[in-house]
């Protein structure tokens, strides 16, 4: 295998378990915490970010020798924040149920910091195809940490999967897990084990 | 140096600015339609849950507020439906509510949209509540955690007393404006 | 009800009942990142307060006289980006010049809040929830007082914390987290006070 395919491999593995978002960088908390409540907010949700993440690293990567930069920051909250509208139009045209459910979790992908400090620490001085390699791992990492996260929310809080009952009806949903607090003490708990598999636990928040 | 460095940090983001607005521009042109006729499909299928026997909906304005009158196949006014929204536990819940306004009671109610809880608020959406609200009189409703005893007894979801009164409260100020545009239901 | 006893309850309605960290999950990031310790949790609270309650006025009259009035809502989320944006540099810049030693304590955050999505959403909530300007001023600033308190709970029991015999695994992140979860529970405790 070449170098180049070696690198693009190792760029896009990075986000799925090394520096994964959620886990083990511990950035993007809001809609982490806001829309894990069912899996199908909690895949939407990974799969919106995931695009527009993607999106702005290829365009970011391509016109990174014309911004200056002083300007660099907001301009590339510009570039997001247009595609996160493309995504909300998209959203409530197509699939009117999901976006309802998001609500204000979709304009607020402008803000989540990992697609912004993506920007800065890997698409302004990477090249396109691992610009994309890096945002298509960062995106699947992201989206399967949302969805276990969802997974343990909905199955405990609700006794479903995918909106499908599981738990038959002996079993009494603990309501407290689809709310604010169950959220905050899933994700600690979740973290602590992906500490114990992980053993070198780093986890400190780099982005505020 | 200086002067041309702000001048080109301007024109990067104004450019960049540009772009994207027009680019918005054609989303927006293209998702609006698709957009307004999911609204619109919703706001039927509401219409019709909450006014079952008619056939034909009328849209009238009165009083500054749209109002969709019921007919049945005969030409008969069977209910009045209504729209409207309030505040509820985590956003605003928007619902519809069909009255037959000769027997002065609500016939049912519909929610279109809510960011209630899921597993507990959003249960508004459920027959189990809305049905508290079929038949029941114009005035107003009491929320109560156990069987409703009373007419003006309406049962709130368990664990969503909140969401349950809002919802409650929300259907009170709809039969107030209905009663308010059509005279006191006459 | 007066218009004055509204804006009272919705002041009050913000900081306890819907309060922006631990029941809209708005602003998590600073509340993780920036509650080691009282002192520079208060500084980030009194930050991002003054520009909250800046932005809850400018959104509204961006909205108003300009998405609104040209019927451009598709570009709402681009202009109030800007508009916190820019508001974020003019504070720091304003501070800077007027008040060094303000600036000294509350310098190193405002750059920070451009990315706070507490302001975002607050920017968002405003056409939502249909607020009057006055409403809107009121709401960014009980918004801020709200996360200031959580910020600054969170930052005094971590504090504590340091003392406390954690977990080898649950320290860092995960016991704040589990933290954050036992407050939101106590937060619940306020839901139903006051509905507006």
């Amino acid at each position: 295998m070449s170098v180049n395919a070696k690198q693009l491999i190792s760029d896009f593995k990075n986000g799925l378990w090394q520096e994964n978002p959620i886990f083990r960088l511990v950035i993007g908390m809001c809609p982490t915490l806001a829309v894990t409540n069912t899996m199908v907010n909690g895949l939407a949700m990974g799969l919106a970010t995931s695009f527009v993440l993607i999106s702005s690293e290829i365009v970011v990567s391509l016109i990174k020798k014309l911004i200056p930069g002083d300007v660099r920051i907001p301009s590339y909250i510009l570039i997001i924040a247009t595609f996160v509208t493309f995504v909300d139009y998209f959203l409530k045209a197509f699939y009117p149920s999901i976006a309802a459910s998001l609500s204000l979790f979709v304009p607020l992908i402008v803000v989540n910091c990992l697609i912004l400090g993506r920007q800065e620490t890997f698409a302004s001085q990477n090249p396109v195809h691992r610009s994309f390699a890096d945002a298509l791992g960062m995106g699947i990492g992201f989206t399967w940490a949302l969805l276990l996260l969802s997974a343990v929310r909905e199955l405990f809080g609700m006794g479903s999967m995918f909106g499908l009952q599981i738990l038959g009806d002996w079993y009494r949903p603990m309501v407290i897990m689809v709310l604010p607090a169950g959220a905050f003490i899933t994700l600690g708990i979740l973290i602590a084990i992906m500490n114990v598999i992980g053993k070198n636990a780093t986890n400190d928040t780099t982005c505020h | 140096m200086e002067k041309n460095s702000t001048k080109a940090m301007i024109i990067t983001l104004a450019t960049i600015g540009i772009i994207s607005a027009i680019l918005l521009t054609f989303v927006y042109q293209w998702t609006i339609p698709y957009i307004e006729a999911n609204q619109e499909e919703t706001r039927r299928i509401a219409i019709n849950e909450v006014l079952p026997t008619a056939e034909e909906i009328n849209q009238v304005e009165r009083e500054s507020q749209i109002f969709y009158e019921g007919y049945d196949s005969s030409g008969n006014r069977v209910g009045m439906a209504y729209q409207h929204s309030g505040g509820g536990y985590n956003g605003p819940i928007e619902l519809m509510i069909g009255v037959d306004l000769e027997a002065e009671e609500i016939i049912r109610i519909s929610i279109l949209n809510h960011q209630e809880t899921p597993g507990l608020g959003a249960r508004i959406t459920e027959e189990e509540y809305k049905s508290n609200f079929a038949g029941k009189p114009f005035g107003d409703y009491e929320v109560v955690k156990t069987p409703p005893s009373k007419t003006m007894e309406v049962q709130a979801v368990a664990g969503a007393t909140i969401s349950s009164a809002n919802t409650t409260r929300i259907v009170e100020e709809a039969v107030s404006m209905i009663n308010n545009a059509y005279g006191g239901g006459s | 009800m007066s218009e004055f006893t509204q804006l009272v309850l919705l002041f009050f309605g913000t900081v306890f009942v819907n309060n922006f960290i631990l029941v809209r999950f708005l602003g998590i990031c600073p509340f993780l990142g920036v509650s080691k310790q009282v002192e520079t949790a208060m500084g980030m609270g009194l930050a991002t307060t003054f520009v909250m309650t800046l932005t809850g006025a400018a959104t509204w009259l961006i909205n108003t006289y300009i998405l609104e009035a040209l019927n451009l809502p598709f570009l709402q989320y681009v202009s109030f980006i800007i508009v916190i944006a820019s508001l974020v540099q003019f504070v720091e810049m304003f501070i800077k010049k007027t008040s060094p030693v303000l600036y000294k304590s509350l310098g190193i955050f405002l750059p920070l809040i451009t990315t706070n999505c507490a302001i975002l959403g607050l920017a968002l909530l405003i056409p939502l929830n249909g607020y009057s300007f006055i409403g809107s001023t009121v709401f960014g600033f009980g918004a801020g007082i709200g996360f200031t308190l959580a910020i600054v709970l969170m930052a005094g029991l971590r504090e504590k914390l340091e003392f406390g015999d954690v977990p080898g695994v649950l320290k860092g992140v995960p016991v704040t987290l589990i933290i954050a979860g036992i407050m939101a529970m106590a937060f619940m405790g306020f839901s139903g006070l006051i509905t507006i």
